[in-house]
C-alpha cells in the first residue's frame, strides 16, 4: 500500500496553496547539493550512513539530506528551546557521538561503522539506543539520549520534506479552498487516496 | 525618549500582557508593551508548514532538568506579538469552582487566594469578546449565565471516533469550548474575522485570524485605544529607584540598550521568563519563592490507528472534550483532569512519534505512513507543587551574555497516579472506538508557578491583585502567578485574570 506520487508536488504549482506555503516548500523540494560546514567531512560521511539506517530512502528516491539539514542548524547555532541538562551543548554531543559510534563499531566488530554490513551497524545503534553499547565515550554522553535526539532531528528534517509528506499522504498545505470535508472517510478531491502494490 | 515618564510598561504580550494592556489603554493611560518577538502578518508570514512556522517558538535555549525533564520550544512557549497564543490549540474550557481549593478538598497543594466569583465575569466577558464557540449548555460546571458567543465547531474525525469509544463506555462528551471562530464575527475596534476552514493548523499560527490569538484580538483593541507596542524589544532589567520602586525599564532593540521610566510595570513573559527576569535583577525575592512552586500539567496522548481514513490535519485540532473525570470516584489522587480529542499535524506526530517510541528504519516509515489514519486523545491534569520542581539560573551564557534558565521537573506520586488513571480510560476509549496499534507519549504541558499568588507575603511573591509584596508598583499577569495548576487549559484563566489585574489596579491607582 503506498499513496501516489506527485501529489504534493502538483499541488503546489495551483492557486489552492498560499504565496507563502509555496514559497517555503518550494525551497526545500529545490535545494542544491549542501556541503558540509560545521562537520569535518569524514564525520559528515559517518553521519549520512547513520542516517541511511534510521530513514532508509530508496536507491532511486532523490535522497532527503538529513545529514546537511543537521549540520546547518548546527552551524547557524540554532536551537529547539531546550536540551536535556545531562547532555553537553548540540554541537559538541554530536560530534563526541559520532565519535561513540565509531568507538562502538570498532569494539563490536573491529570495523569502521561504514565498512559494516546493514544489519551490523543496526546491532550498533540499537546498543546505543538501550544505553548498554561498549565504549569510553559512553561514559561522558548518555547513549541512549544522544540516539533519542538524533532520532527525533533526523525524523523531524526527513518529514518537513515534501516528498516525504506525499509519500504519507499528507496534503495539508492545499488549504486555500479550505476544509469541508471533515467526517471519517470523508474526502475532498483533492486528498490523494491509497493504492495497493 | 529617555526622558517621557509613561503610565505603565507591559512586558510581553501573550495571555496575560494583551487583555490588561487593552484594559488600561482603554483607561485612557499611556501604555507602551515591549515584545521580545516579531509583529507578524499572519496572511503573509505565515506558511501552512510546520518547519516554516518555528520562528513561533521561543528557541533560546532552556536546559531541562529532573527527572521527567520539561521539553520546551513546540511544546510549550510562543513569541513573537500575542505571545503562545499564536500557536495554541485554543481550548478554552472554565476552570471549577473547586480547582481553586485543592488544600481545602485533598489537604495537599494550595488554595487560590480568590473564589470562583471573582473570574467568572471576567470568563464571561473574555469569551464574549474572543468569540469563543462552544455548545449551549455546557454539560460541566456551574450553569453560565450567557451561551458561549458562537455555536460550536464542526467535529473532525479524531473527535467522532472518540465520541463512539465513549458513548460505549458511558462516558459524557461535548464538543468542546474552542476559542476559534465557527462563524464570521465582528467587533468594534477589532474589525472583522472569519470562520475557522477547519485548516488543522492551530497549533501553529492561524492565516486568517480565525483563531483568537492575541495579535488579531487583545492587540488590536489596546492599538485601537492607543497603546504603543514595540516588538523585537528584549528587556533584560528593571531597574529601582530610592525608594524602591521600579523607575526604568531597560531593554534592547536593534542591538541597541534603550530606556523607557515608567510609572508602573506591568510583567507578563510567561513563567519561565518572568522569574528569570527577576532573579536576574534580584528583585522582589524576599520571600525566596521566586521560581520555586513550578508545575506542569499531565498531558498523557494515547494515539491509535483506525481502518478510517481519519486525516488528522482537518478540522479544528481540540474538537471534543469530557469533563467526567474532573473528581473521578474513588480515584486514589487529588485533583483531576479532563479529556481532549486531538488532531495533529504531520511533522509534530512523527517526530513524537519516534522520540516516544523509539522506532526507526522500515518500522518507523511503516508507522509514518499510517498517519492518515491515527487520532488521539489527551488529558489535562492538575499538578502540585513540590520542592523539587524549580528553576534556577545556570552557569551557561545565552547569545545576550544572560544565564539560560535550569528548570528542574520530577513528576510526583499524585502525578503517575492520575496518568495511570487516565492511561486506562482512554486506552478502553480507544479499544471500544476499535484501535489498533495503540501507543502511549507519556508528557507534561504547559509550564505554570514560579510567582505564585497569594495573602502571605512570606510565602507568596504577588497578592492576590497581582501585586508584587516587595515593589508596590511591579505587577505580574501570567501563566506564573497561579497558585495551582488547576484541571483545565490555562489560556482562559490567564485572561480573565489578567483584565482582573487591571480593574483592581485602576480602581486603586488610575
Ligand atoms: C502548542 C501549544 C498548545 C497550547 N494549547 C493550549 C490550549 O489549547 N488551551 C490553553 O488554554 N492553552 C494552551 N497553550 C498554553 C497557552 O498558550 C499558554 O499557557 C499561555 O499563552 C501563557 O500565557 P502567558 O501570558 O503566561 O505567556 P505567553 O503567552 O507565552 O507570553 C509571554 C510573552 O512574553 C514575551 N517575553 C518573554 N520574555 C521577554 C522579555 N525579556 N522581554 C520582552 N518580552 C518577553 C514572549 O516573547 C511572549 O510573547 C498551548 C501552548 C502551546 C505552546
Ligand atoms: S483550524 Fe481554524 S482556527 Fe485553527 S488554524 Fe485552521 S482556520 Fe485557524
Amino acid at each position: 500500500m503506498h499513496y501516489p506520487e506527485g501529489t504534493v508536488r502538483s499541488l503546489l504549482n495551483t492557486n489552492q496553496v498560499t504565496k507563502a506555503t509555496r514559497q517555503a516548500l518550494t525551497e526545500r523540494l529545490t535545494s542544491p547539493a549542501y556541503q558540509p560546514q560545521f562537520f569535518s567531512a569524514s564525520e559528515f560521511a559517518l553521519l549520512q550512513a547513520i542516517c541511511d539506517r534510521l530513514l532508509p530512502q530508496e536507491a532511486d528516491d532523490k535522497p532527503i539530506d538529513i545529514a546537511g539539514g543537521i549540520d546547518k542548524r548546527l552551524f547557524q547555532n540554532e536551537s529547539d528551546g531546550w536540551r536535556y541538562d545531562t547532555m553537553p551543548a548540540d554541537g559538541d554531543a554530536y560530534k563526541l557521538g559520532l565519535a561513540g559510534v565509531e568507538e562502538t563499531a570498532q569494539l563490536f566488530f573491529q570495523q569502521a561503522f561504514q565498512q559494516l554490513a546493514g544489519s551490523q551497524q543496526d546491532d550498533v545503534l540499537l546498543n546505543i539506543q538501550r544505553s548498554v553499547a561498549p565504549g569510553k565515550t559512553w561514559e561522558h554522553l548518555p547513549a541512549g539520549r544522544f540516539f533519542e535526539e538524533l532520532l527525533t532531528e533526523a525524523t523531524h528534517i526527513y518529514y518537513s520534506h515534501p516528498l516525504a509528506q506525499e509519500a504519507i499522504g499528507y496534503v495539508g498545505m492545499a488549504d486555500v479552498p479550505t476544509w469541508q470535508r471533515i467526517s471519517l472517510n470523508e474526502l475532498e478531491d483533492r486528498e490523494p487516496r491509497k493504492v495497493n502494490g | 525618549m529617555l526622558t517621557e515618564t509613561v503610565d505603565a510598561v507591559v512586558i510581553g504580550t501573550g495571555a496575560g500582557g494583551a487583555p490588561l494592556l487593552a484594559r488600561l489603554a482603554a483607561a485612557g493611560l499611556k501604555v507602551v508593551a515591549l515584545e521580545a518577538g516579531k509583529h507578524w502578518n499572519p496572511a503573509t508570514d505565515f506558511a501552512t508548514d510546520e518547519k516554516s512556522q518555528e520562528k513561533l517558538f521561543w528557541n533560546d535555549e532552556r536546559l531541562s532538568a529532573g527527572n521527567d525533564p520539561l521539553p520546551f520550544g513546540s511544546n510549550n512557549s510562543g513569541t513573537g506579538v500575542g505571545g503562545s497564543t499564536l500557536h495554541y490549540t485554543a481550548y478554552t474550557p472554565r476552570a471549577q469552582p473547586d480547582d481553586l481549593q485543592l488544600r481545602t478538598d485533598f489537604g495537599v497543594g494550595e488554595d487560590w487566594p480568590l473564589g470562583f466569583d471573582q473570574l467568572e465575569p471576567y470568563y464571561d466577558e473574555v469569551e464574549q469578546f474572543l468569540g469563543v464557540s462552544g455548545p449551549s449548555p455546557y454539560p460541566w460546571g456551574p450553569t453560565r449565565k450567557r451561551a458561549y458567543a458562537l455555536g460550536p465547531l464542526p467535529i473532525n474525525g479524531a473527535g467522532q471516533l472518540m465520541e463512539r469509544g465513549c458513548k460505549t463506555l458511558g462516558i459524557k462528551t461535548s464538543p468542546a469550548a474552542n476559542a476559534a471562530l465557527s462563524a464570521g464575527y465582528y467587533q468594534e475596534g477589532v474589525g472583522h474575522r472569519p470562520a475557522c476552514a477547519n485548516r488543522g493548523f492551530c497549533q501553529a499560527g492561524c492565516t486568517i485570524g480565525a483563531k483568537a490569538s492575541m495579535d488579531v484580538t487583545y492587540i488590536p483593541l489596546a492599538i485601537h485605544h492607543g497603546a504603543e507596542i514595540r516588538p523585537e524589544s528584549f528587556v533584560t532589567q528593571l531597574v529601582q529607584d530610592a525608594s524602591g520602586r521600579i523607575s526604568e525599564v531597560i531593554y534592547i532593540r536593534n542591538g541597541q540598550e534603550e530606556r523607557q521610566r515608567c510609572r508602573f510595570v506591568f510583567l507578563c513573559a510567561g513563567t519561565v521568563e518572568t522569574a528569570r527576569l527577576l532573579l536576574m535583577n534580584n528583585l522582589a525575592n524576599s520571600s525566596g519563592q521566586v521560581g520555586r512552586n513550578l508545575m506542569a500539567h499531565t498531558g498523557l496522548q494515547i494515539w491509535g490507528e483506525f481502518e478510517e481514513d481519519v486525516r488528522p490535519y482537518k478540522g479544528i485540532p481540540g474538537a471534543l472534550i469530557s469533563e467526567d473525570t474532573h473528581r473521578p470516584k474513588q480515584a486514589d489522587f487529588a485533583g483531576g483532569y479532563l479529556l481532549q480529542s486531538i488532531g495533529v499535524m504531520p511533522l509534530t506526530y512523527i517526530s513524537q512519534m519516534a522520540r516516544a517510541r523509539g522506532i526507526w528504519g522500515q518500522d518507523l516509515k511503516r508507522a509514518a505512513l499510517a498517519y492518515n489514519h491515527v487520532a488521539g486523545i489527551n488529558i489535562l491534569g492538575d499538578c502540585l507543587p513540590y520542592e523539587q520542581n524549580y528553576l534556577e539560573l545556570s552557569d551557561e551564557k545565552d547569545i545576550r551574555g544572560l544565564p539560560k534558565p535550569r528548570i528542574y521537573f520530577s513528576n510526583g506520586d499524585n502525578e503517575k497516579r492520575m496518568t495511570a488513571h487516565a492511561d486506562k480510560i482512554m486506552r478502553d476509549i480507544w479499544d471500544a472506538a476499535g484501535a489498533k496499534n495503540v501507543w502511549a507519549f507519556p508528557r507534561n504541558a504547559h509550564v505554570i508557578g514560579t510567582c505564585r499568588m497569594g495573602t502571605d507575603p512570606a510565602k507568596a511573591v504577588v497578592n492576590p491583585d497581582g501585586q508584587s509584596f516587595d515593589i508596590p508598583n511591579l505587577f505580574i499577569s501570567d501563566n506564573s502567578t497561579f497558585p495551582s495548576a488547576l484541571s483545565v487549559n490555562p489560556a482562559l484563566t490567564i485572561m480573565a485574570l489578567s483584565l482582573r489585574t487591571a480593574d483592581r489596579f485602576l480602581e486603586k491607582y488610575k
